[in-house]
């Protein structure tokens, strides 16, 4: 019997918002090659994004891509990917990709799309209504200026309980570089502003209601079966109970102890890395991960008790409702009292209460100016790269939060070569991506038993992952390059299909004694799903197509080898005394003595391993034009290296490198 | 269908049986129990045809799974105006007969708590029973907000 082919739900709803028409193009021509998700967006974006498009212009497309495995059984498969030209990347604005989990993806599947893009541009505030039987245009100014919170209640009681939102705050209306895309209290498309390209595009809103849809599954039986196994075999991780990858502080148990009235999840996940919290006299939330980032500044301010758990709190409310990017927040607000402290900036100019770093005044005050673009906050909108630009003395300090691309640190990229190397060669923070690796090569490490790793476990699993434990060695440059870009391929693929990072690839397991995952895991959940035979070199493959192809986008817009670098300070040692060394990170760089330089002769030679690895010119880290043959990207080498040509089409020259 | 049926009121009302329970503080929401009843029942993944369902109230943090009661005095079996409904000799469970079901809707109209649903392309309606003992909305429950219940004479001792 021929299975019933499963995972894709054929659509890719395409709306026009200048025209206020829409229109139904099938996924299946994109389904072969690049599977869904990112690699559908990715390919959306390479056909139809020109290099030269402003990121809040009409002209810019803003892609929300499920996978074949969103809204499905496979554990941790409530996510999407928004891909779109971002105004967020530094130096330059270029195509980049952002999560976003939660419930919307499933109901925009059960509304028959495995994919939405948004075009054009609204003449005035609009919200879309998207279900099974077309699309509806509604005018928002009602809702304009209204928070996130507000927006969906209104919107839930308008459409009944069953629709699903994403909506942007104040900060994507005012076209705040840092501006999220929400859906409910803390889901969230943060790092790549993308809520700002909505808001330039006039959208307030996308509710979607998939009432009598349904998604087809290939082999339950066998799905049914590998969701149990994979569960077991991931097992429970303490990320449940502390709803952050690290071992968290007292005072955060204690908030929870407190105020933890249970936990939530995104759609289909067994982790439930998120637990919903009610703090007296505030909104109740749920949080995760970052939203925790004025914790230890409140508590360091007020001391333990109600008036810094409410500072705290009012902080990630605040945040979410107004659509601010918290990851961007986690390295803004220390580096502000940091420029202070500096006399770098003074309180009156900046309209801010900068003395009272850690107080409830403090971080309101900065979030709503930041949001509404008042006094130093309009300087702030800009991202905090482009603000440390603008500021005199301030980039010195700046690099101190933010390795590259304009991003806060997520790990520190002094301590760790590897994950060095993904933030240089990526176009954004790249550690969203590779949970895996980090959690494998650092933070597993620090864990107490019976959940962490030993050494010789994280070692053996490095062995069988990497075939060489020394990728996990942050001693060397040696063998990072390898894994390095096999971790890429494997983020691409679970991109595409699309599944949680914090899942994904399992390089671990919690439930097994040996600690050892199975990264198979992914082609046996594709297969079950779609009925599509499918080997894990096979999707390791598609991995690599889409990554080269997102590499042909950055490329396209002038992206080179000088360009995959991190901000310069940081190949430079940073003497104890200097204020950039006594601002001592954002906490969440887990580093130990990250004054040390990345050395820069092991960094470039990596490097260079690395374009050889990949089939891209070391001199340039362009694709070769056999490597996208390879590949089967034809289209791609024909327009990177046109007949003829001796090297590779130019794209507009970028800003190059730090001021 | 070996199905008991035209029980008196106190054999209905005293049968043991098994029934789900739900414990809405520990469901955080993630609705895998709905996808695995609709995969199980009908082959798809589709949230009307489930049978159970998760209500989620995102802002206030509640999420209350609701599940078919297999109730001692089953409103449902006693609207049917087939007889399409009866007991499972082995569960206890309140089962419909689908070789007799019309469709009329009577079932549904008489559950005072909405879990009788009806799958569209058939036109019959479909309840919960049990997986015939073992849910399996119960075995993949990640935090365990679903539970299985006896309700019956207790053995002594």
């Amino acid at each position: 019997m021929r299975p019933e082919s499963g995972g894709w739900a054929g659509g890719i709803l395409r709306v026009d918002l200048s025209g206020r028409s829409s229109r139904v193009s099938p996924s299946e021509p994109y389904v072969e090659r690049f599977v869904g998700g990112l690699g559908l967006a990715a390919k959306i974006a390479w056909d139809e994004i020109s290099p030269g498009c402003s990121a809040l212009g009409a002209e810019n497309k803003l892609i929300f891509a499920a996978g074949p495995l969103t809204g499905t059984l496979a554990p941790g498969s409530g996510r999407l990917e928004v891909v779109a030209k971002s105004p967020r990347t530094y130096p330059q604005e270029t195509v980049t990709r952002s999560g976003l989990g939660g419930h919307w993806g499933r109901e925009l599947k059960l509304a028959g799309y495995d994919a939405l893009v948004l075009e054009g541009r609204a003449e005035r505030p609009v919200y879309l209504l998207i279900r099974r039987d077309g699309v509806e245009f509604h005018p928002a100014e009602d809702l304009w200026g209204q928070d996130t919170f507000a927006t969906q209640k209104l919107l839930r009681r308008r459409h009944g309980p069953r629709s699903q939102a994403v909506c942007i705050g104040p900060a994507g209306e005012n076209q705040v570089l840092s501006a999220t895309i929400m859906s409910e209290t803390s889901f969230c498309a943060g790092k790549s502003g993308f809520g700002a390209v909505m808001g330039a595009k006039k959208v307030k809103a996308v509710v979607v209601d998939g009432s009598g849809g349904s998604i087809g599954v290939a082999h339950p039986g066998r799905l049914i079966q590998l969701q149990a196994h994979y569960r077991e075999l991931l097992g429970v991780s303490p990320m449940r109970e502390w709803t952050v990858g690290y071992v968290p502080p007292a005072h955060h148990l204690e908030f929870f102890n407190n105020y933890r009235s249970g936990n939530a999840s995104c759609f289909g996940c067994p982790l439930q890395c998120m637990a919903f919290v009610r703090v007296p006299g505030l909104e109740p939330s749920q949080i995760s991960c970052v939203n925790w980032f004025y914790l230890n500044p409140a508590h360091d301010y007020y001391g333990p008790g109600l008036e810094a758990d409410q500072a705290f709190w009012s902080a990630n409310l605040l945040s979410n409702k107004l659509g601010l990017d918290t990851f961007e927040l986690a390295g803004v607000a220390p580096w502000l009292k940091d420029l202070y402290q500096a006399g770098l900036i003074d309180e009156k100019s900046a309209g801010l209460p900068l003395s009272r770093f850690g107080s409830r005044e403090y971080i309101s005050q900065l979030i709503e100016s930041i949001a509404f673009r008042r006094g130093l906050g309009d300087v702030l909108a800009l991202g905090a790269a482009r603000a440390a630009e603008k500021l005199p003395g301030a980039w010195p300090i700046y690099e101190r939060y933010y390795p590259a691309h304009g991003q806060t640190e997520h790990d520190s990229v002094r301590n760790f070569p590897g994950i060095a190397l993904l933030w240089a060669l990526d176009s954004r923070d790249p550690m969203i991506d590779h949970h895996a690796y980090r959690h494998l090569s650092v933070t597993r490490l620090r864990w107490p038993q019976p959940h962490g790793l030993t050494r010789e476990q994280a070692e053996a699993a490095a062995e069988k992952i990497f075939g060489d434990k020394t990728a996990i060695d942050h001693s060397t440059y040696q063998a990072k390059a390898r894994a390095v870009a096999y971790c890429q391929n494997r983020s691409c693929v679970m991109n595409a299909l699309v599944l949680c990072d914090l899942l994904y690839p399992i390089f671990i397991s919690q439930s097994r004694s040996d600690r050892l995952g199975d990264t198979a895991a992914e082609s046996r959940l594709f297969s079950a799903v779609t009925g599509r035979e499918t080997t894990e070199p096979e999707l390791d493959l598609i991995g690599e197509r889409i990554f080269t192809l997102e590499r042909a986008i950055m490329v396209r817009e002038g992206r080179t080898r000088a360009e995959d670098t991190l901000h310069q300070g940081h190949f430079q040692d940073l003497a104890q005394d200097s204020p950039a060394a006594r601002a001592g990170g954002t906490g969440y760089g887990l580093a130990a003595d990250d004054s040390r330089a990345v050395p820069r002769a092991d960094f470039e030679r990596a490097k260079t391993e690395y374009y050889n690895i990949r089939g891209y010119d070391p001199e340039t880290g362009v694709p070769t034009r056999q490597t996208l043959l390879d590949l089967g990207l034809e289209e791609v080498a024909a327009e990177l290296w046109p007949q003829g040509s001796a090297g590779p089409a130019a794209g507009p020259a970028g800003e190059r490198g730090d001021p | 269908m070996n199905l008991r049926r035209d029980l008196t009121f106190s054999e209905l009302n005293m049968r043991p049986r098994q029934s789900l329970v739900a414990n809405p503080e520990a469901c955080t929401g993630c609705r895998t129990c709905e996808t695995v009843c609709s995969l199980v029942k009908v082959g798809r993944i589709q949230p009307e045809s489930a049978r159970l369902r998760v209500e989620r109230e995102p802002f206030e943090g509640l999420f209350r799974p609701h599940v078919c009661r297999q109730c001692s005095t089953p409103h449902c079996l006693r609207a049917c105006p087939e007889k399409a409904i009866g007991i499972s000799p082995k569960t206890g469970a309140v089962i419909i007969d689908r070789s007799k079901c019309q469709g009329c809707g009577s079932c549904a109209e008489a559950c005072p708590f909405g879990m009788i649903v009806f799958q569209a392309e058939e036109g019959q309606a479909a309840k919960c029973d049990l997986c015939g003992g073992q849910p399996n909305c119960l075995r993949v429950c990640p935090t365990s907000a679903l539970g299985l219940v006896f309700f019956g004479p207790r053995s002594e001792g």
